[in-house]
């Protein structure tokens, strides 16, 4: 009898301990649950940590209206409180600095001298990184006189990096120096996508001092190539993969204006949506080239489409949203289109105003006609 | 009791007069409160009474901000900071290769100076420095008006003068006889988009665009952006002295700047090559005076002013000096990496420099540069 009320003692008691145990293990995962909402989190927007959330458990002894005397973030290692916007949210208080916090650094939450947590802004991954998608002109052989490169890259990129990353080299030995024009702010696109650089152009420009002095900045028949770095930081700080590079010759000066009565047009098919097709006896500037050309109806209205340039900017295509309808139709091209050089189709980029036969014309556009059968 | 009285009635006063300036400005200058939708901040100038006019490229729009710093000072506060570049980023919460100093304006009334900041992401952050504070200038809820540079062509648009370029970032901003001067660079044409506003702005767009030219040796002509320019007045005429990107100095009468014109400036140097100009600034030392000129590749340059009333002539024969420059005589002032300057007073300007030792400092320049 003894025995059995011993062995029953002992069950309640390993039982007691068991319950104990999941009692510890619960209060434990609710404890550790609860941390976790104390922590101060990062709040994000597109990939940018734009501001944390204090939980109001921190500063429960403040009111809402000297959150900024007493609260502050401050980078670990500074005493400057970072400049930014109190705000309360739903059980936490919410700062939003000026700029967005920077992808690994250390940030640290202060109530007036009492230190109250610190956040870690994750660096980005390495595998994560900006592309230069393309250098234009795409041509190989390019005028002596050429005015604009682009470069084009996958991500918006970080500003004011051009002089550091881009360098020319002269028949793969000498760096040339005074290239491009320094221009600050450069010039990007609104999405900061493609930059435009501008060979320096008081070397172009005949009987200007730089250009007696130094002389052009290409010269015929000299080998060049146009290295982009790799090191060059997108606006989160990665950086290009692999340095890209673009090897070109320069050939004798371009001092024609482009000229579309020489162009050729493959008209489309009635009833298709076959592309319009376009070719020039040249190439033409990669960016003006889808912006300064459309296709208008007989009765005047626009047609809606697509423009994509290829073959080295020799060729242009214009896909349209809708199957052609037969009759005529014209293409209207903008006189502000340009060549390689700069000269555009009103005006030579670099003109003689002694010479007759280099008058400027001031239309804002010519047309070609063609038909869709 | 009369004391009482006395009392209520200064207060009185100075509420109706407080009323009335509040009221007076923003129907003089037609700014409504608001928050602003700046995307960048390419360059900044000081209009009347602390308005503030930021060009914003990358919406190519103009904005007028009542800064409500209007109350002026007799002398102006020295400005010294060491490591600026240091101590915005950490006010910024930062590192300094992440952000970059656009333009620095002196409000010409209170003499504060104005600062925008880029960050990497294209943020922009307009600042304010006293002495050695620097705070952020809100602006949210600020009374202010815009002004989009519009690219569209005129509708009769046989012709193209006139019509502009599309802006891609604003190079240069001045404000002189009620007209805000503005200089805008293209990312796709090499021309130039200079334009003179009426302020305050209208509903009816009243932008004379001009196709501004100069000419290498009276032979070869283009047409070219301008990268910084200042007015300037010449035996009691007013002129445009502007800089342009391929290096020449060219002087325009401003009353030849008009809408749908050619005009064409008389080069009156050219300040040497692989050069790009930055700020242009007239400043005065007793009867003389001088333009002070910050270059991206070579010391600060100084002009006298009646050197340049003096040169009646246009630059035709290069002339070959030792800073390759020509026409109009310049010094150079042992000042080298000078990124941005503007006029403190008459006789004094503040500097953003790179020294030697690698520091960007902000500090204030004495006449002795004069």
């Amino acid at each position: 009898m003894i025995g059995i009320y011993n062995n029953r003692y002992q069950v309640v008691i390993r039982l007691y301990a068991l319950y104990s145990l999941i009692f510890f293990i619960a209060s434990l995962l609710i404890e550790c649950h609860s941390a976790k909402e104390k922590e101060i989190t990062i709040r994000w927007q597109n990939r940018r940590a734009i501001g944390i959330s204090i939980p109001k458990g921190f500063i429960d002894t403040i009111d809402a209206d000297s959150l900024e005397k007493q609260l502050s973030v401050r980078l670990t290692n500074q005493k400057t409180a970072i400049a930014g916007q109190y705000q309360l949210g739903d059980g936490t208080v919410i700062f939003e600095p000026l700029i967005p916090f920077t992808r690994g650094l250390r940030y640290v939450v202060w109530l007036n001298d009492k230190r109250l947590g610190e956040v870690s802004i994750p660096a980005l991954d390495s595998n994560d990184r900006p592309a230069l998608l393309g250098i234009y002109p795409s041509q190989d052989s390019l005028p002596e006189n050429l005015l604009k490169i682009y470069l084009h890259f996958s991500r918006p990129m970080r500003e004011r990096q051009s002089q550091k990353y881009v360098t020319l080299l002269k028949n793969n030995n000498d760096t040339l120096s005074g290239v491009f024009l320094d221009l600050q702010p450069e010039l990007w696109n609104p999405d900061r996508t493609i930059l435009t650089l501008w060979l320096d152009p008081g070397r172009i420009k005949r009987d200007l001092q730089p250009n007696k002095r130094l002389g052009a900045p290409l010269q015929t028949h000299n080998r060049y190539k146009l290295v982009v770095t790799a090191s060059w930081p997108d606006e989160q700080g990665a950086t290009l993969e692999k340095d890209v590079t673009k090897s070109f010759v320069a050939i004798q000066r371009d001092s024609l204006s482009p000229n579309p009565k020489k162009w050729t047009l493959l008209e489309p098919k009635s009833g298709s949506l076959q592309s319009l097709d376009v070719s020039f006896s040249e190439s033409l500037d990669y960016s003006l080239l889808t912006e300064t050309l459309s296709v208008i109806r007989e009765d005047g209205a626009n047609v809606p489409g697509r423009w994509q340039s290829g073959e080295e900017e020799k060729l242009i295509r214009f896909k349209p949203n809708n199957v052609w309808q037969s009759g005529r139709y014209k293409l209207r091209i903008e006189s502000r289109l340009e060549d390689l050089a700069g000269n555009n189709v009103n005006r030579l980029f670099d003109r003689d105003i002694t010479r007759k036969d280099q008058r400027a014309t001031s239309e804002s556009f010519t047309e070609l006609l063609f038909k869709v059968r | 009791m009369k004391r009482t009285y006395a009392l209520l009635t200064v207060a009185c006063a100075g509420w109706l007069l407080l009323a009335t300036t509040t009221h007076s400005t923003r129907n003089q200058y037609g700014l409504i409160t608001g928050t602003p939708e700046i995307k960048s901040i390419n360059a900044l100038t000081f209009g009347p009474d602390g308005v503030l006019f930021i060009g914003d490229g990358k919406s190519a729009t103009v904005f007028a901000i009542d800064t409500k710093d209007a109350s002026a000072i007799d002398k102006a506060a020295q400005v010294d900071i060491k490591n600026i570049d240091e101590k915005i980023a950490a006010l910024l919460g930062t590192e300094a290769k992440n952000i970059t100093i656009q333009d620095i304006a002196v409000n010409p009334t209170s003499k504060k100076v104005y600062c925008a900041i880029q960050h990497s992401d294209g943020t922009p952050v307009l600042l304010k420095i006293e002495g050695d504070k620097i705070t952020p200038v809100s602006l949210k809820e600020v009374a202010f008006s815009t002004l989009a540079l519009t690219n569209a062509p005129a509708e009769d648009a046989k012709d193209r003068r006139g019509e502009s370029l599309r802006i891609a970032s604003i190079s240069d901003m001045g404000y002189a006889d009620g007209k805000l001067l503005i200089s805008g660079l293209s990312n796709q044409e090499f021309g130039s988009t200079f334009r003179s506003i009426p302020f305050p702005f209208t509903k009816t767009q009243d932008q004379a665009s001009l196709e501004i030219y100069h000419a290498a040796h009276a032979k070869y002509e283009t047409m070219a952006p301008i990268k910084t320019f200042t007015t300037t007045e010449i035996k009691g005429k007013k002129y445009l002295l502007a800089s342009y990107t391929c290096t020449p100095l060219v002087l325009f009468p401003l009353d030849e700047l008009k809408a749908g014109s050619h005009v064409k400036g008389r080069t009156v140097a050219e300040m040497g090559s692989g050069n790009s100009p930055l700020d242009i600034v007239t400043l005065k030392k007793g009867n003389d005076s001088f333009l002070i000129m910050a270059n991206s590749n070579r010391p600060v340059f100084k002009v006298r002013h009646k050197n340049l009333e003096a040169y009646q002539g246009a630059l035709t024969t290069p002339v070959e000096e030792n800073f390759a420059t020509a026409g109009v005589d310049f010094v150079s002032l042992p000042l080298t990496n000078v990124i941005q300057l503007d006029k403190l007073d008459d006789s004094r300007m503040i500097l953003l420099q790179r020294r030697s030792n690698g520091s960007l400092d902000l500090w204030t320049s004495n006449d002795r540069y004069l």
